[in-house]
């Protein structure tokens, strides 16, 4: 396929403006169109990015512009029909994460591009983040030996925003693992990806509901994974401070700690361990007092912890005018909503 | 006039509800349901529960109402103002019924330009509007979208429209920190001390807005709302100090320091980060020139179409900022 690729956004929400900013300004696309229910708010995207033309009805987009992607970027309960009626219009598509609440719905979208022969891709940011490619780089060294564990926890009071508003009725997230749904496969992406864990996981733990919010449905994550040759814990907190988003990877030679939130990098690994640690706390100091000046500065340049989405956008352009096979691919979505699908399972009724 | 007010709970909605009910309107205050059943609003309001962001049963109450005070708006970042003033905003609109009369809408003074008059001089209802609202901030961005969503409406279906543009609005409880344009320990750095300051008394601004609800209109009619004194923010400082507001000792910085300090801001930001940095409101020209740039802001309009003349002066206004908190 010849670029550039001609792009619809359907949802004008928060998320967009993580999205359209790249979308408007990369050589390799051409911001077709802009939809959402709300008039107004297609209105407001479609002028500041300059979107070709503003719809209110997915269908008519569909039609009047015959896009070559579509971003889905709406609730996750109304993904299914939209990335079905954008495939089925002959767009690829790129879809916000959870795309769809089971294992199941993620696998009928999946053959439904592969029927339509699309593209399909759930959005996996944070894989393109700085700290994440490091690690990444780092595993595939051999700087932590066989990975052992990984451990990510999130801890965020997401409840202070729309996810917890008692003035707005109805579920926040209108999937099964509730507010914690919507977060819930950044955890697993990252542990899959950094584990390598294999499918036949034991999975133990809880999923409730601890403030009593009904919006949430549930807001509170605790989880052992094992797959018998690495194990890992993933935690979804509202009630800890301050905010944190901890990646912690142990191997056979050497462990590392991360925040997507505040990056640092903390190695400990041979030499600089037993009688010799001071060393290495005394170079891990180092490099978090630099990592407190960078932070700083990329505070103050707004490269924040979405830092990572234009990259991933700019790889599926690439993939789908090259030919070449997505970042991410359909067997590692299935894996994710798999065991997405048995950690909501934990679910304590309320 | 049976008269919707949304916003009902907040700052500005609450004392446009108590005036309106002493002008002997029948007022429906639409507060949202959390707050709902507080009390608070003067005998014979009746209390509507809901949220503008979602359609939902308050739509129901809206059927004979003969206006709305459109005061409701969100603060905070980006999406929630498009959530709740934008959203809301067209929520309200598709809510409205055919038979309303009047659309009271508050807007702000924050959309205009305000660089389009020259250095000390006036901004009025002429003032051009700010033609580049991705230099501003969330606020100003979602009031223009707002305005321009209650204009097209009113136009569409031939309601008559007042779009009340207030200034500062200050009360009890609600003191601008006294002028302060930077708290540095013990000190109230107050930035542009000769500068005007574009206050309304919260009660004065109600007394405007229902007025509103009454005066005869020959189209979409647009008004600022500001008091007629406008102290200097070094006054504004001393006279709340005297009126029992907690302020630090004062330091003034000029203005014209105050715009050397954004300059370095905006060099830097050229020099060391590409032009990218996102910069505080203090460090921030355009918004600086906003906040502190001396203009000089008549009533003349709202006084001659509204007939409003302000119930309370600035000494007894600021005498009120207290009590709140007190």
């Amino acid at each position: 396929m010849s670029g550039p690729l001609s792009v619809a956004v359907v949802g004008c929400g928060a998320i967009a403006y993580e999205h359209l900013p790249f979308v408007a300004s990369t050589p390799l696309a051409r911001l077709a169109a802009v939809c959402d229910t709300s008039p107004a708010l297609a209105a407001a995207a479609g002028e500041r990015f300059g979107a070709g033309v503003v719809h209110t009805d997915v269908a008519a987009m569909l039609a009047d512009v015959r896009p070559d992607i579509v971003h889905v970027l709406t609730p996750p309960h109304t993904h299914d029909a939209i990335v079905r009626q954008s495939l089925a219009a002959g767009a690829h598509v790129l879809c916000e994460k959870p795309m769809t609440g089971t294992e199941r719905e993620t696998a009928g979208l999946l053959a439904a591009a592969d029927a339509a022969g699309r593209k399909l891709c759930e959005s996996r940011n944070l894989l393109f983040n700085d700290s994440i490619l490091l690690l990444r780089r780092m595993i595939a060294e051999g700087r932590f030996g066989r990975v052992t564990e990984c451990d990510v926890l999130l801890s965020l009071d997401f409840l202070a925003g729309p996810f917890g508003d008692r003035n707005l009725s109805g579920p926040a997230v209108a999937l099964p693992g509730g507010a914690i749904h919507d977060f819930l496969p950044h955890l697993v992406y990252l542990f899959q990806m950094l584990s390598g864990a294999g499918d036949a996981c034991a999975v133990r733990g809880f999923l409730q509901n601890r403030t009593g919010n009904p919006r949430a449905g549930f807001d509170h994550l605790d989880a052992l994974i094992d797959d018998g040759t690495v194990r890992g814990r993933l935690r979804i907190a509202t009630d800890a401070y301050p905010e944190a988003f901890r990646v912690v990877v142990r191997g056979t030679e050497g462990t590392a700690e991360i925040d997507l939130y505040n990056p640092y990098l903390r190695y400990d690994a041979a030499p600089n361990v037993g009688k010799r640690a001071p060393f290495g706390q005394v170079a891990n100091g180092r490099k978090l007092a630099r990592a407190g000046w960078a932070n700083l500065r990329n505070k103050i340049m707004q490269h924040g912890t979405m830092h990572g989405l234009p990259r991933m956008i700019e790889a599926i352009y690439r993939a789908i005018l090259d030919g070449s096979p997505m970042p991410i691919t359909p067997a590692e979505m299935i894996a994710t909503a798999r065991l997405c699908d048995r950690l909501v399972a934990l679910g304590e009724p309320r | 006039m049976k008269v919707l007010v949304t916003g009902a709970g907040g700052f500005l909605g609450r004392a446009v509800v108590a005036a309106a009910a002493r002008a002997g309107h029948q007022v429906l205050a639409m507060v949202r349901p959390v707050s709902a059943g507080r009390g608070g609003f003067p005998a014979g309001v009746v209390e509507v529960a809901g949220d503008l962001r979602q359609r939902g049963a308050w739509c129901d109450a809206l059927d004979d109402v003969d206006a709305v005070v459109h005061c409701a708006a969100a603060f905070g970042d980006l999406p929630s103002q498009l959530a709740g003033t934008v959203l809301a905003t067209e929520n309200l609109l598709a809510a409205l019924p055919a038979r309303l009369r009047r659309i009271i809408h508050v807007s702000s003074l924050s959309v205009y330009d305000f660089d389009a008059p020259r250095f000390g001089g006036v901004l009025d209802e002429t003032t051009p509007l700010e033609a580049a609202p991705l230099r501003r901030d969330a606020y100003t961005q979602t009031k223009l979208i707002q305005e321009r969503l209650v204009r097209d409406h009113a136009a569409r279906a031939g309601t008559e429209l007042v779009v009340v543009r207030p200034g500062a609005i200050y009360g009890p409880g609600k003191d601008w920190d006294a002028g302060t344009g930077l708290k540095a320990g013990r000190f109230d750095l107050i930035f542009a001390p000769f500068a005007r300051m574009r206050l309304i008394h919260v009660d004065n601004c109600a007394d405007a807005i229902v007025a509103a609800l009454g005066v005869p209109l020959t189209g979409p009619l647009t008004v600022n709302l500001i008091d007629p004194e406008q102290p200097s923010h070094w006054r504004y400082h001393g006279l709340a100090r005297r009126a029992g507001v907690a302020t630090g000792i004062a330091i003034p910085v000029p203005y014209i320091a105050v715009l050397a300090l954004g300059g370095s801001a905006r060099l830097a930001s050229k020099l060391f980060f590409r032009g990218r940095a996102r910069l505080p409101e203090l460090l921030d020209l355009p918004r600086q020139r906003v906040r502190w740039r001396p203009l000089r802001y008549p009533n003349a309009r709202a006084r001659a179409a509204l007939g409003w003349r302000p119930r309370l002066d600035l000494t007894q206004g600021v005498a009120t900022l207290p009590e709140a908190k007190g």
